[in-house]
């Protein structure tokens, strides 16, 4: 059997009494599409922080790659090879396109500390305008990323995280915003990733969610209620009282 | 345009040969009262605003390192007889020392926070080395002269005024070549959005506190040069008021960009220097350019100039695309 990607054991997180994650058990094989569904407010994107190391949990233990990662910085386990989007983009708005990729996988090969540029930079900014092309970046590389459109920071948002060449890959509603063509080419693009990247990814168009994921978590109130296959989940009758706000004991 | 473009360029290239030859046209009370002291405050403001524009981080120790330096640099060269350069650049050393350590404690916050920490770092230092006999106390440190090599500062500033001017240029291209390695790509990433930076793998304490140990080490060598131009220095040269006024000089030049650092200390070195002899409320008349340029430009006057660049050039493309429509039209094969 191949080692877990992720490996979640008994997590919790509370904020100020407020549960957002609790007693969660999880696993994702590599290679693996998994998806992470629930209303607003069920603790998927506390989850996405806890596993990216943005929050330290209340209980419970992290295993990335075959390794205790609880008490490990967000920094360090970016540099194990996790790369995330968050709900929100946050790309780097005073640099431009071409120097948000390069910072990315800059990031991503540690190194970050030198005082000289050299035959690595140029072999990163060759990268860059690679996952530029591969997002649809490729005519806006001079272009401020402030400047660039709602869709276009979120292309870019997906190209910061492809271009470091992560092994796991969490993506917080990356099609949120978007336009429905800008969906479709969104999840080709997600469907045409290398196997050797693993996906985690929070989406509440479940066209998008479901087309892509081979596995998916429904989460409510903090608690995982539900695994399964995409059928599966369109087929039970709790997913779809959850969603629709009715009453349902976890 | 080009007509523009080119008057620009010979704006440029006349400062450009008036600061070079500013001792061969000027009489020396030119060079010692407002040349060295505007590049020593440019110094010392261009280490604010490298940290401010690339890092995000607007620090008030920044005199207090200066302090570091100078007062070490003269104590080391007066009361040990340590030689002048060599005091100077223990000095500096022990500014960017000085900086990882003020770095990496106010490292980890921003913003307001961040201030704060590093103006009760300033003070701490004023207050450390007012109390300590060996840097003199509020009396300061006298006789503190250059390597002999430089000459006297204050009736022959020729010969140092071309070494501070020659350190200046060094330090601000070293910034501008800094910020584009990926040391300074990073540093920028991290002033735009420090937790992107850190979930990309980077230790985002770690650049800051490097970029202010490097920030440090410039602000150092204004506090050094400032011993030797002044041939003093004293607590007092540390104090609130001289750390307001290396703010000023910042923001009046211009936060946004390397150069409002000199615009800066120039137009508060003049003004200091001739402003009292127009009003004895020379100080309320500089709080209020300070009010104005913070509301009209926030890019201070590095701003307006830019602005004003920027207004001529789009009035003047504009004049030229009629022109060109004209010149197109007339062109086109009568039928």
């Amino acid at each position: 059997m191949n080692e877990s990607i992720v490996r979640l054991r008994n997590l919790s997180k509370s904020f100020a009494g407020v549960d957002a994650v609790q007693a969660v058990e999880m696993e994702v094989t590599p290679g693996e599409r998994r998806a992470v569904l629930g209303p607003n407010g069920a603790g998927k994107t506390t989850l996405f922080n806890l596993i990216a190391g943005a929050e330290r949990p209340t209980a419970g233990a992290i295993e990335l790659f075959g390794r205790d990662v609880t008490n490990l910085p967000a920094w360090q386990r970016a540099r194990l090879g996790l790369a995330r989007t968050f709900q929100t983009s946050r790309v780097l708005p005073g640099l431009s396109v071409e120097d948000n990729l390069y910072v990315a996988a800059l990031g991503a090969d540690g190194g970050h500390l030198r005082f000289v540029a050299n035959r690595r930079d140029a072999r990163l900014r060759s990268r860059a305008r690679g996952a530029a092309e591969r997002v649809g970046l490729a005519d806006r590389l001079r272009s401020s990323a402030r400047d660039l459109s709602h869709g276009e920071q979120r292309q870019l948002e997906l190209g910061i995280a492809m271009v470091a060449e992560p092994r796991l890959l969490l993506l917080d509603e990356p099609a949120a915003g978007l336009s429905r063509a800008e969906r479709q080419l969104l999840t080709q693009l997600l469907l045409s990733l290398d196997r050797d990247v693993t996906v985690m990814l929070i989406e509440h168009d479940m066209d998008v969610a479901l087309t892509i994921a081979e596995r998916v978590t429904i989460m409510h109130y903090g608690r995982v209620v539900l695994e399964g296959t995409p059928a599966e989940i369109r087929a039970d009758q709790r997913v779809h009282d959850i969603y629709l706000g009715r009453t349902y004991a976890v | 345009m080009r007509a523009y473009t080119t008057a620009r360029w010979i704006v440029l290239a006349v400062i450009g040969i008036m600061v070079t030859l500013l001792p061969e046209l000027s009489p020396t009370y030119v060079s010692s009262s407002i040349a060295l002291p505007t590049l020593t405050t440019g110094l010392c403001a261009i280490s604010l605003t490298f940290l401010s524009t690339y890092g995000g981080l607007v620090s008030l120790a920044q005199t207090g390192l200066f302090g570091v330096a100078g007062l070490l640099a003269a104590s080391l060269a007066v009361e040990s007889h340590v030689d002048p350069a060599l005091a100077g650049l223990i000095g500096i050393a022990a500014a960017a020392t000085a900086g990882l350590l003020f770095g990496a404690l106010a490292s980890s916050s921003t913003g307001t926070y961040f201030l704060m920490i590093t103006l009760a770092l300033g003070e701490i230092s004023y207050y450390l080395f007012s109390a300590v006999p060996a840097f003199g106390l509020h009396e300061g440190i006298n006789a503190v002269f250059p390597p002999s090599w430089l000459g006297d500062p204050v009736r022959h500033p020729t010969a140092i005024y071309y070494f501070i001017l020659l350190v200046a240029v060094g330090f601000h291209l070293l910034l501008r070549y800094l910020v584009r390695t990926p040391f300074g790509m990073a540093l920028q990433g991290v002033r735009d959005d420090p937790e992107r930076m850190t979930a990309l793998g980077y230790n985002v304490r770690v650049h800051r506190t490097l970029a202010f140990a490097l920030a440090a080490a410039i602000a150092g060598t204004a506090g050094v040069l400032a011993a030797w131009t002044n041939t003093r220095i004293s607590a007092d040269s540390i104090s609130l008021g001289v750390t307001i006024g290396v703010l000023e000089a910042a923001v009046i030049g211009g936060m946004y960009s390397l150069e409002g650092a000199w615009i800066g200390a120039f137009t508060l070195t003049v003004l200091s220097i001739y402003g009292p002899a127009f009003t004895d409320r020379y100080a309320t008349v500089l709080g209020i350019l300070f009010l104005a340029i913070v509301l009209v430009s926030p890019g201070g006057l590095t701003g307006v100039l830019t602005s004003i660049d920027r207004r001529v050039r789009h009035a003047l493309s504009n004049q030229q695309l009629p022109a060109l429509a004209d010149r197109g039209a007339s062109e086109q094969p009568r039928g």
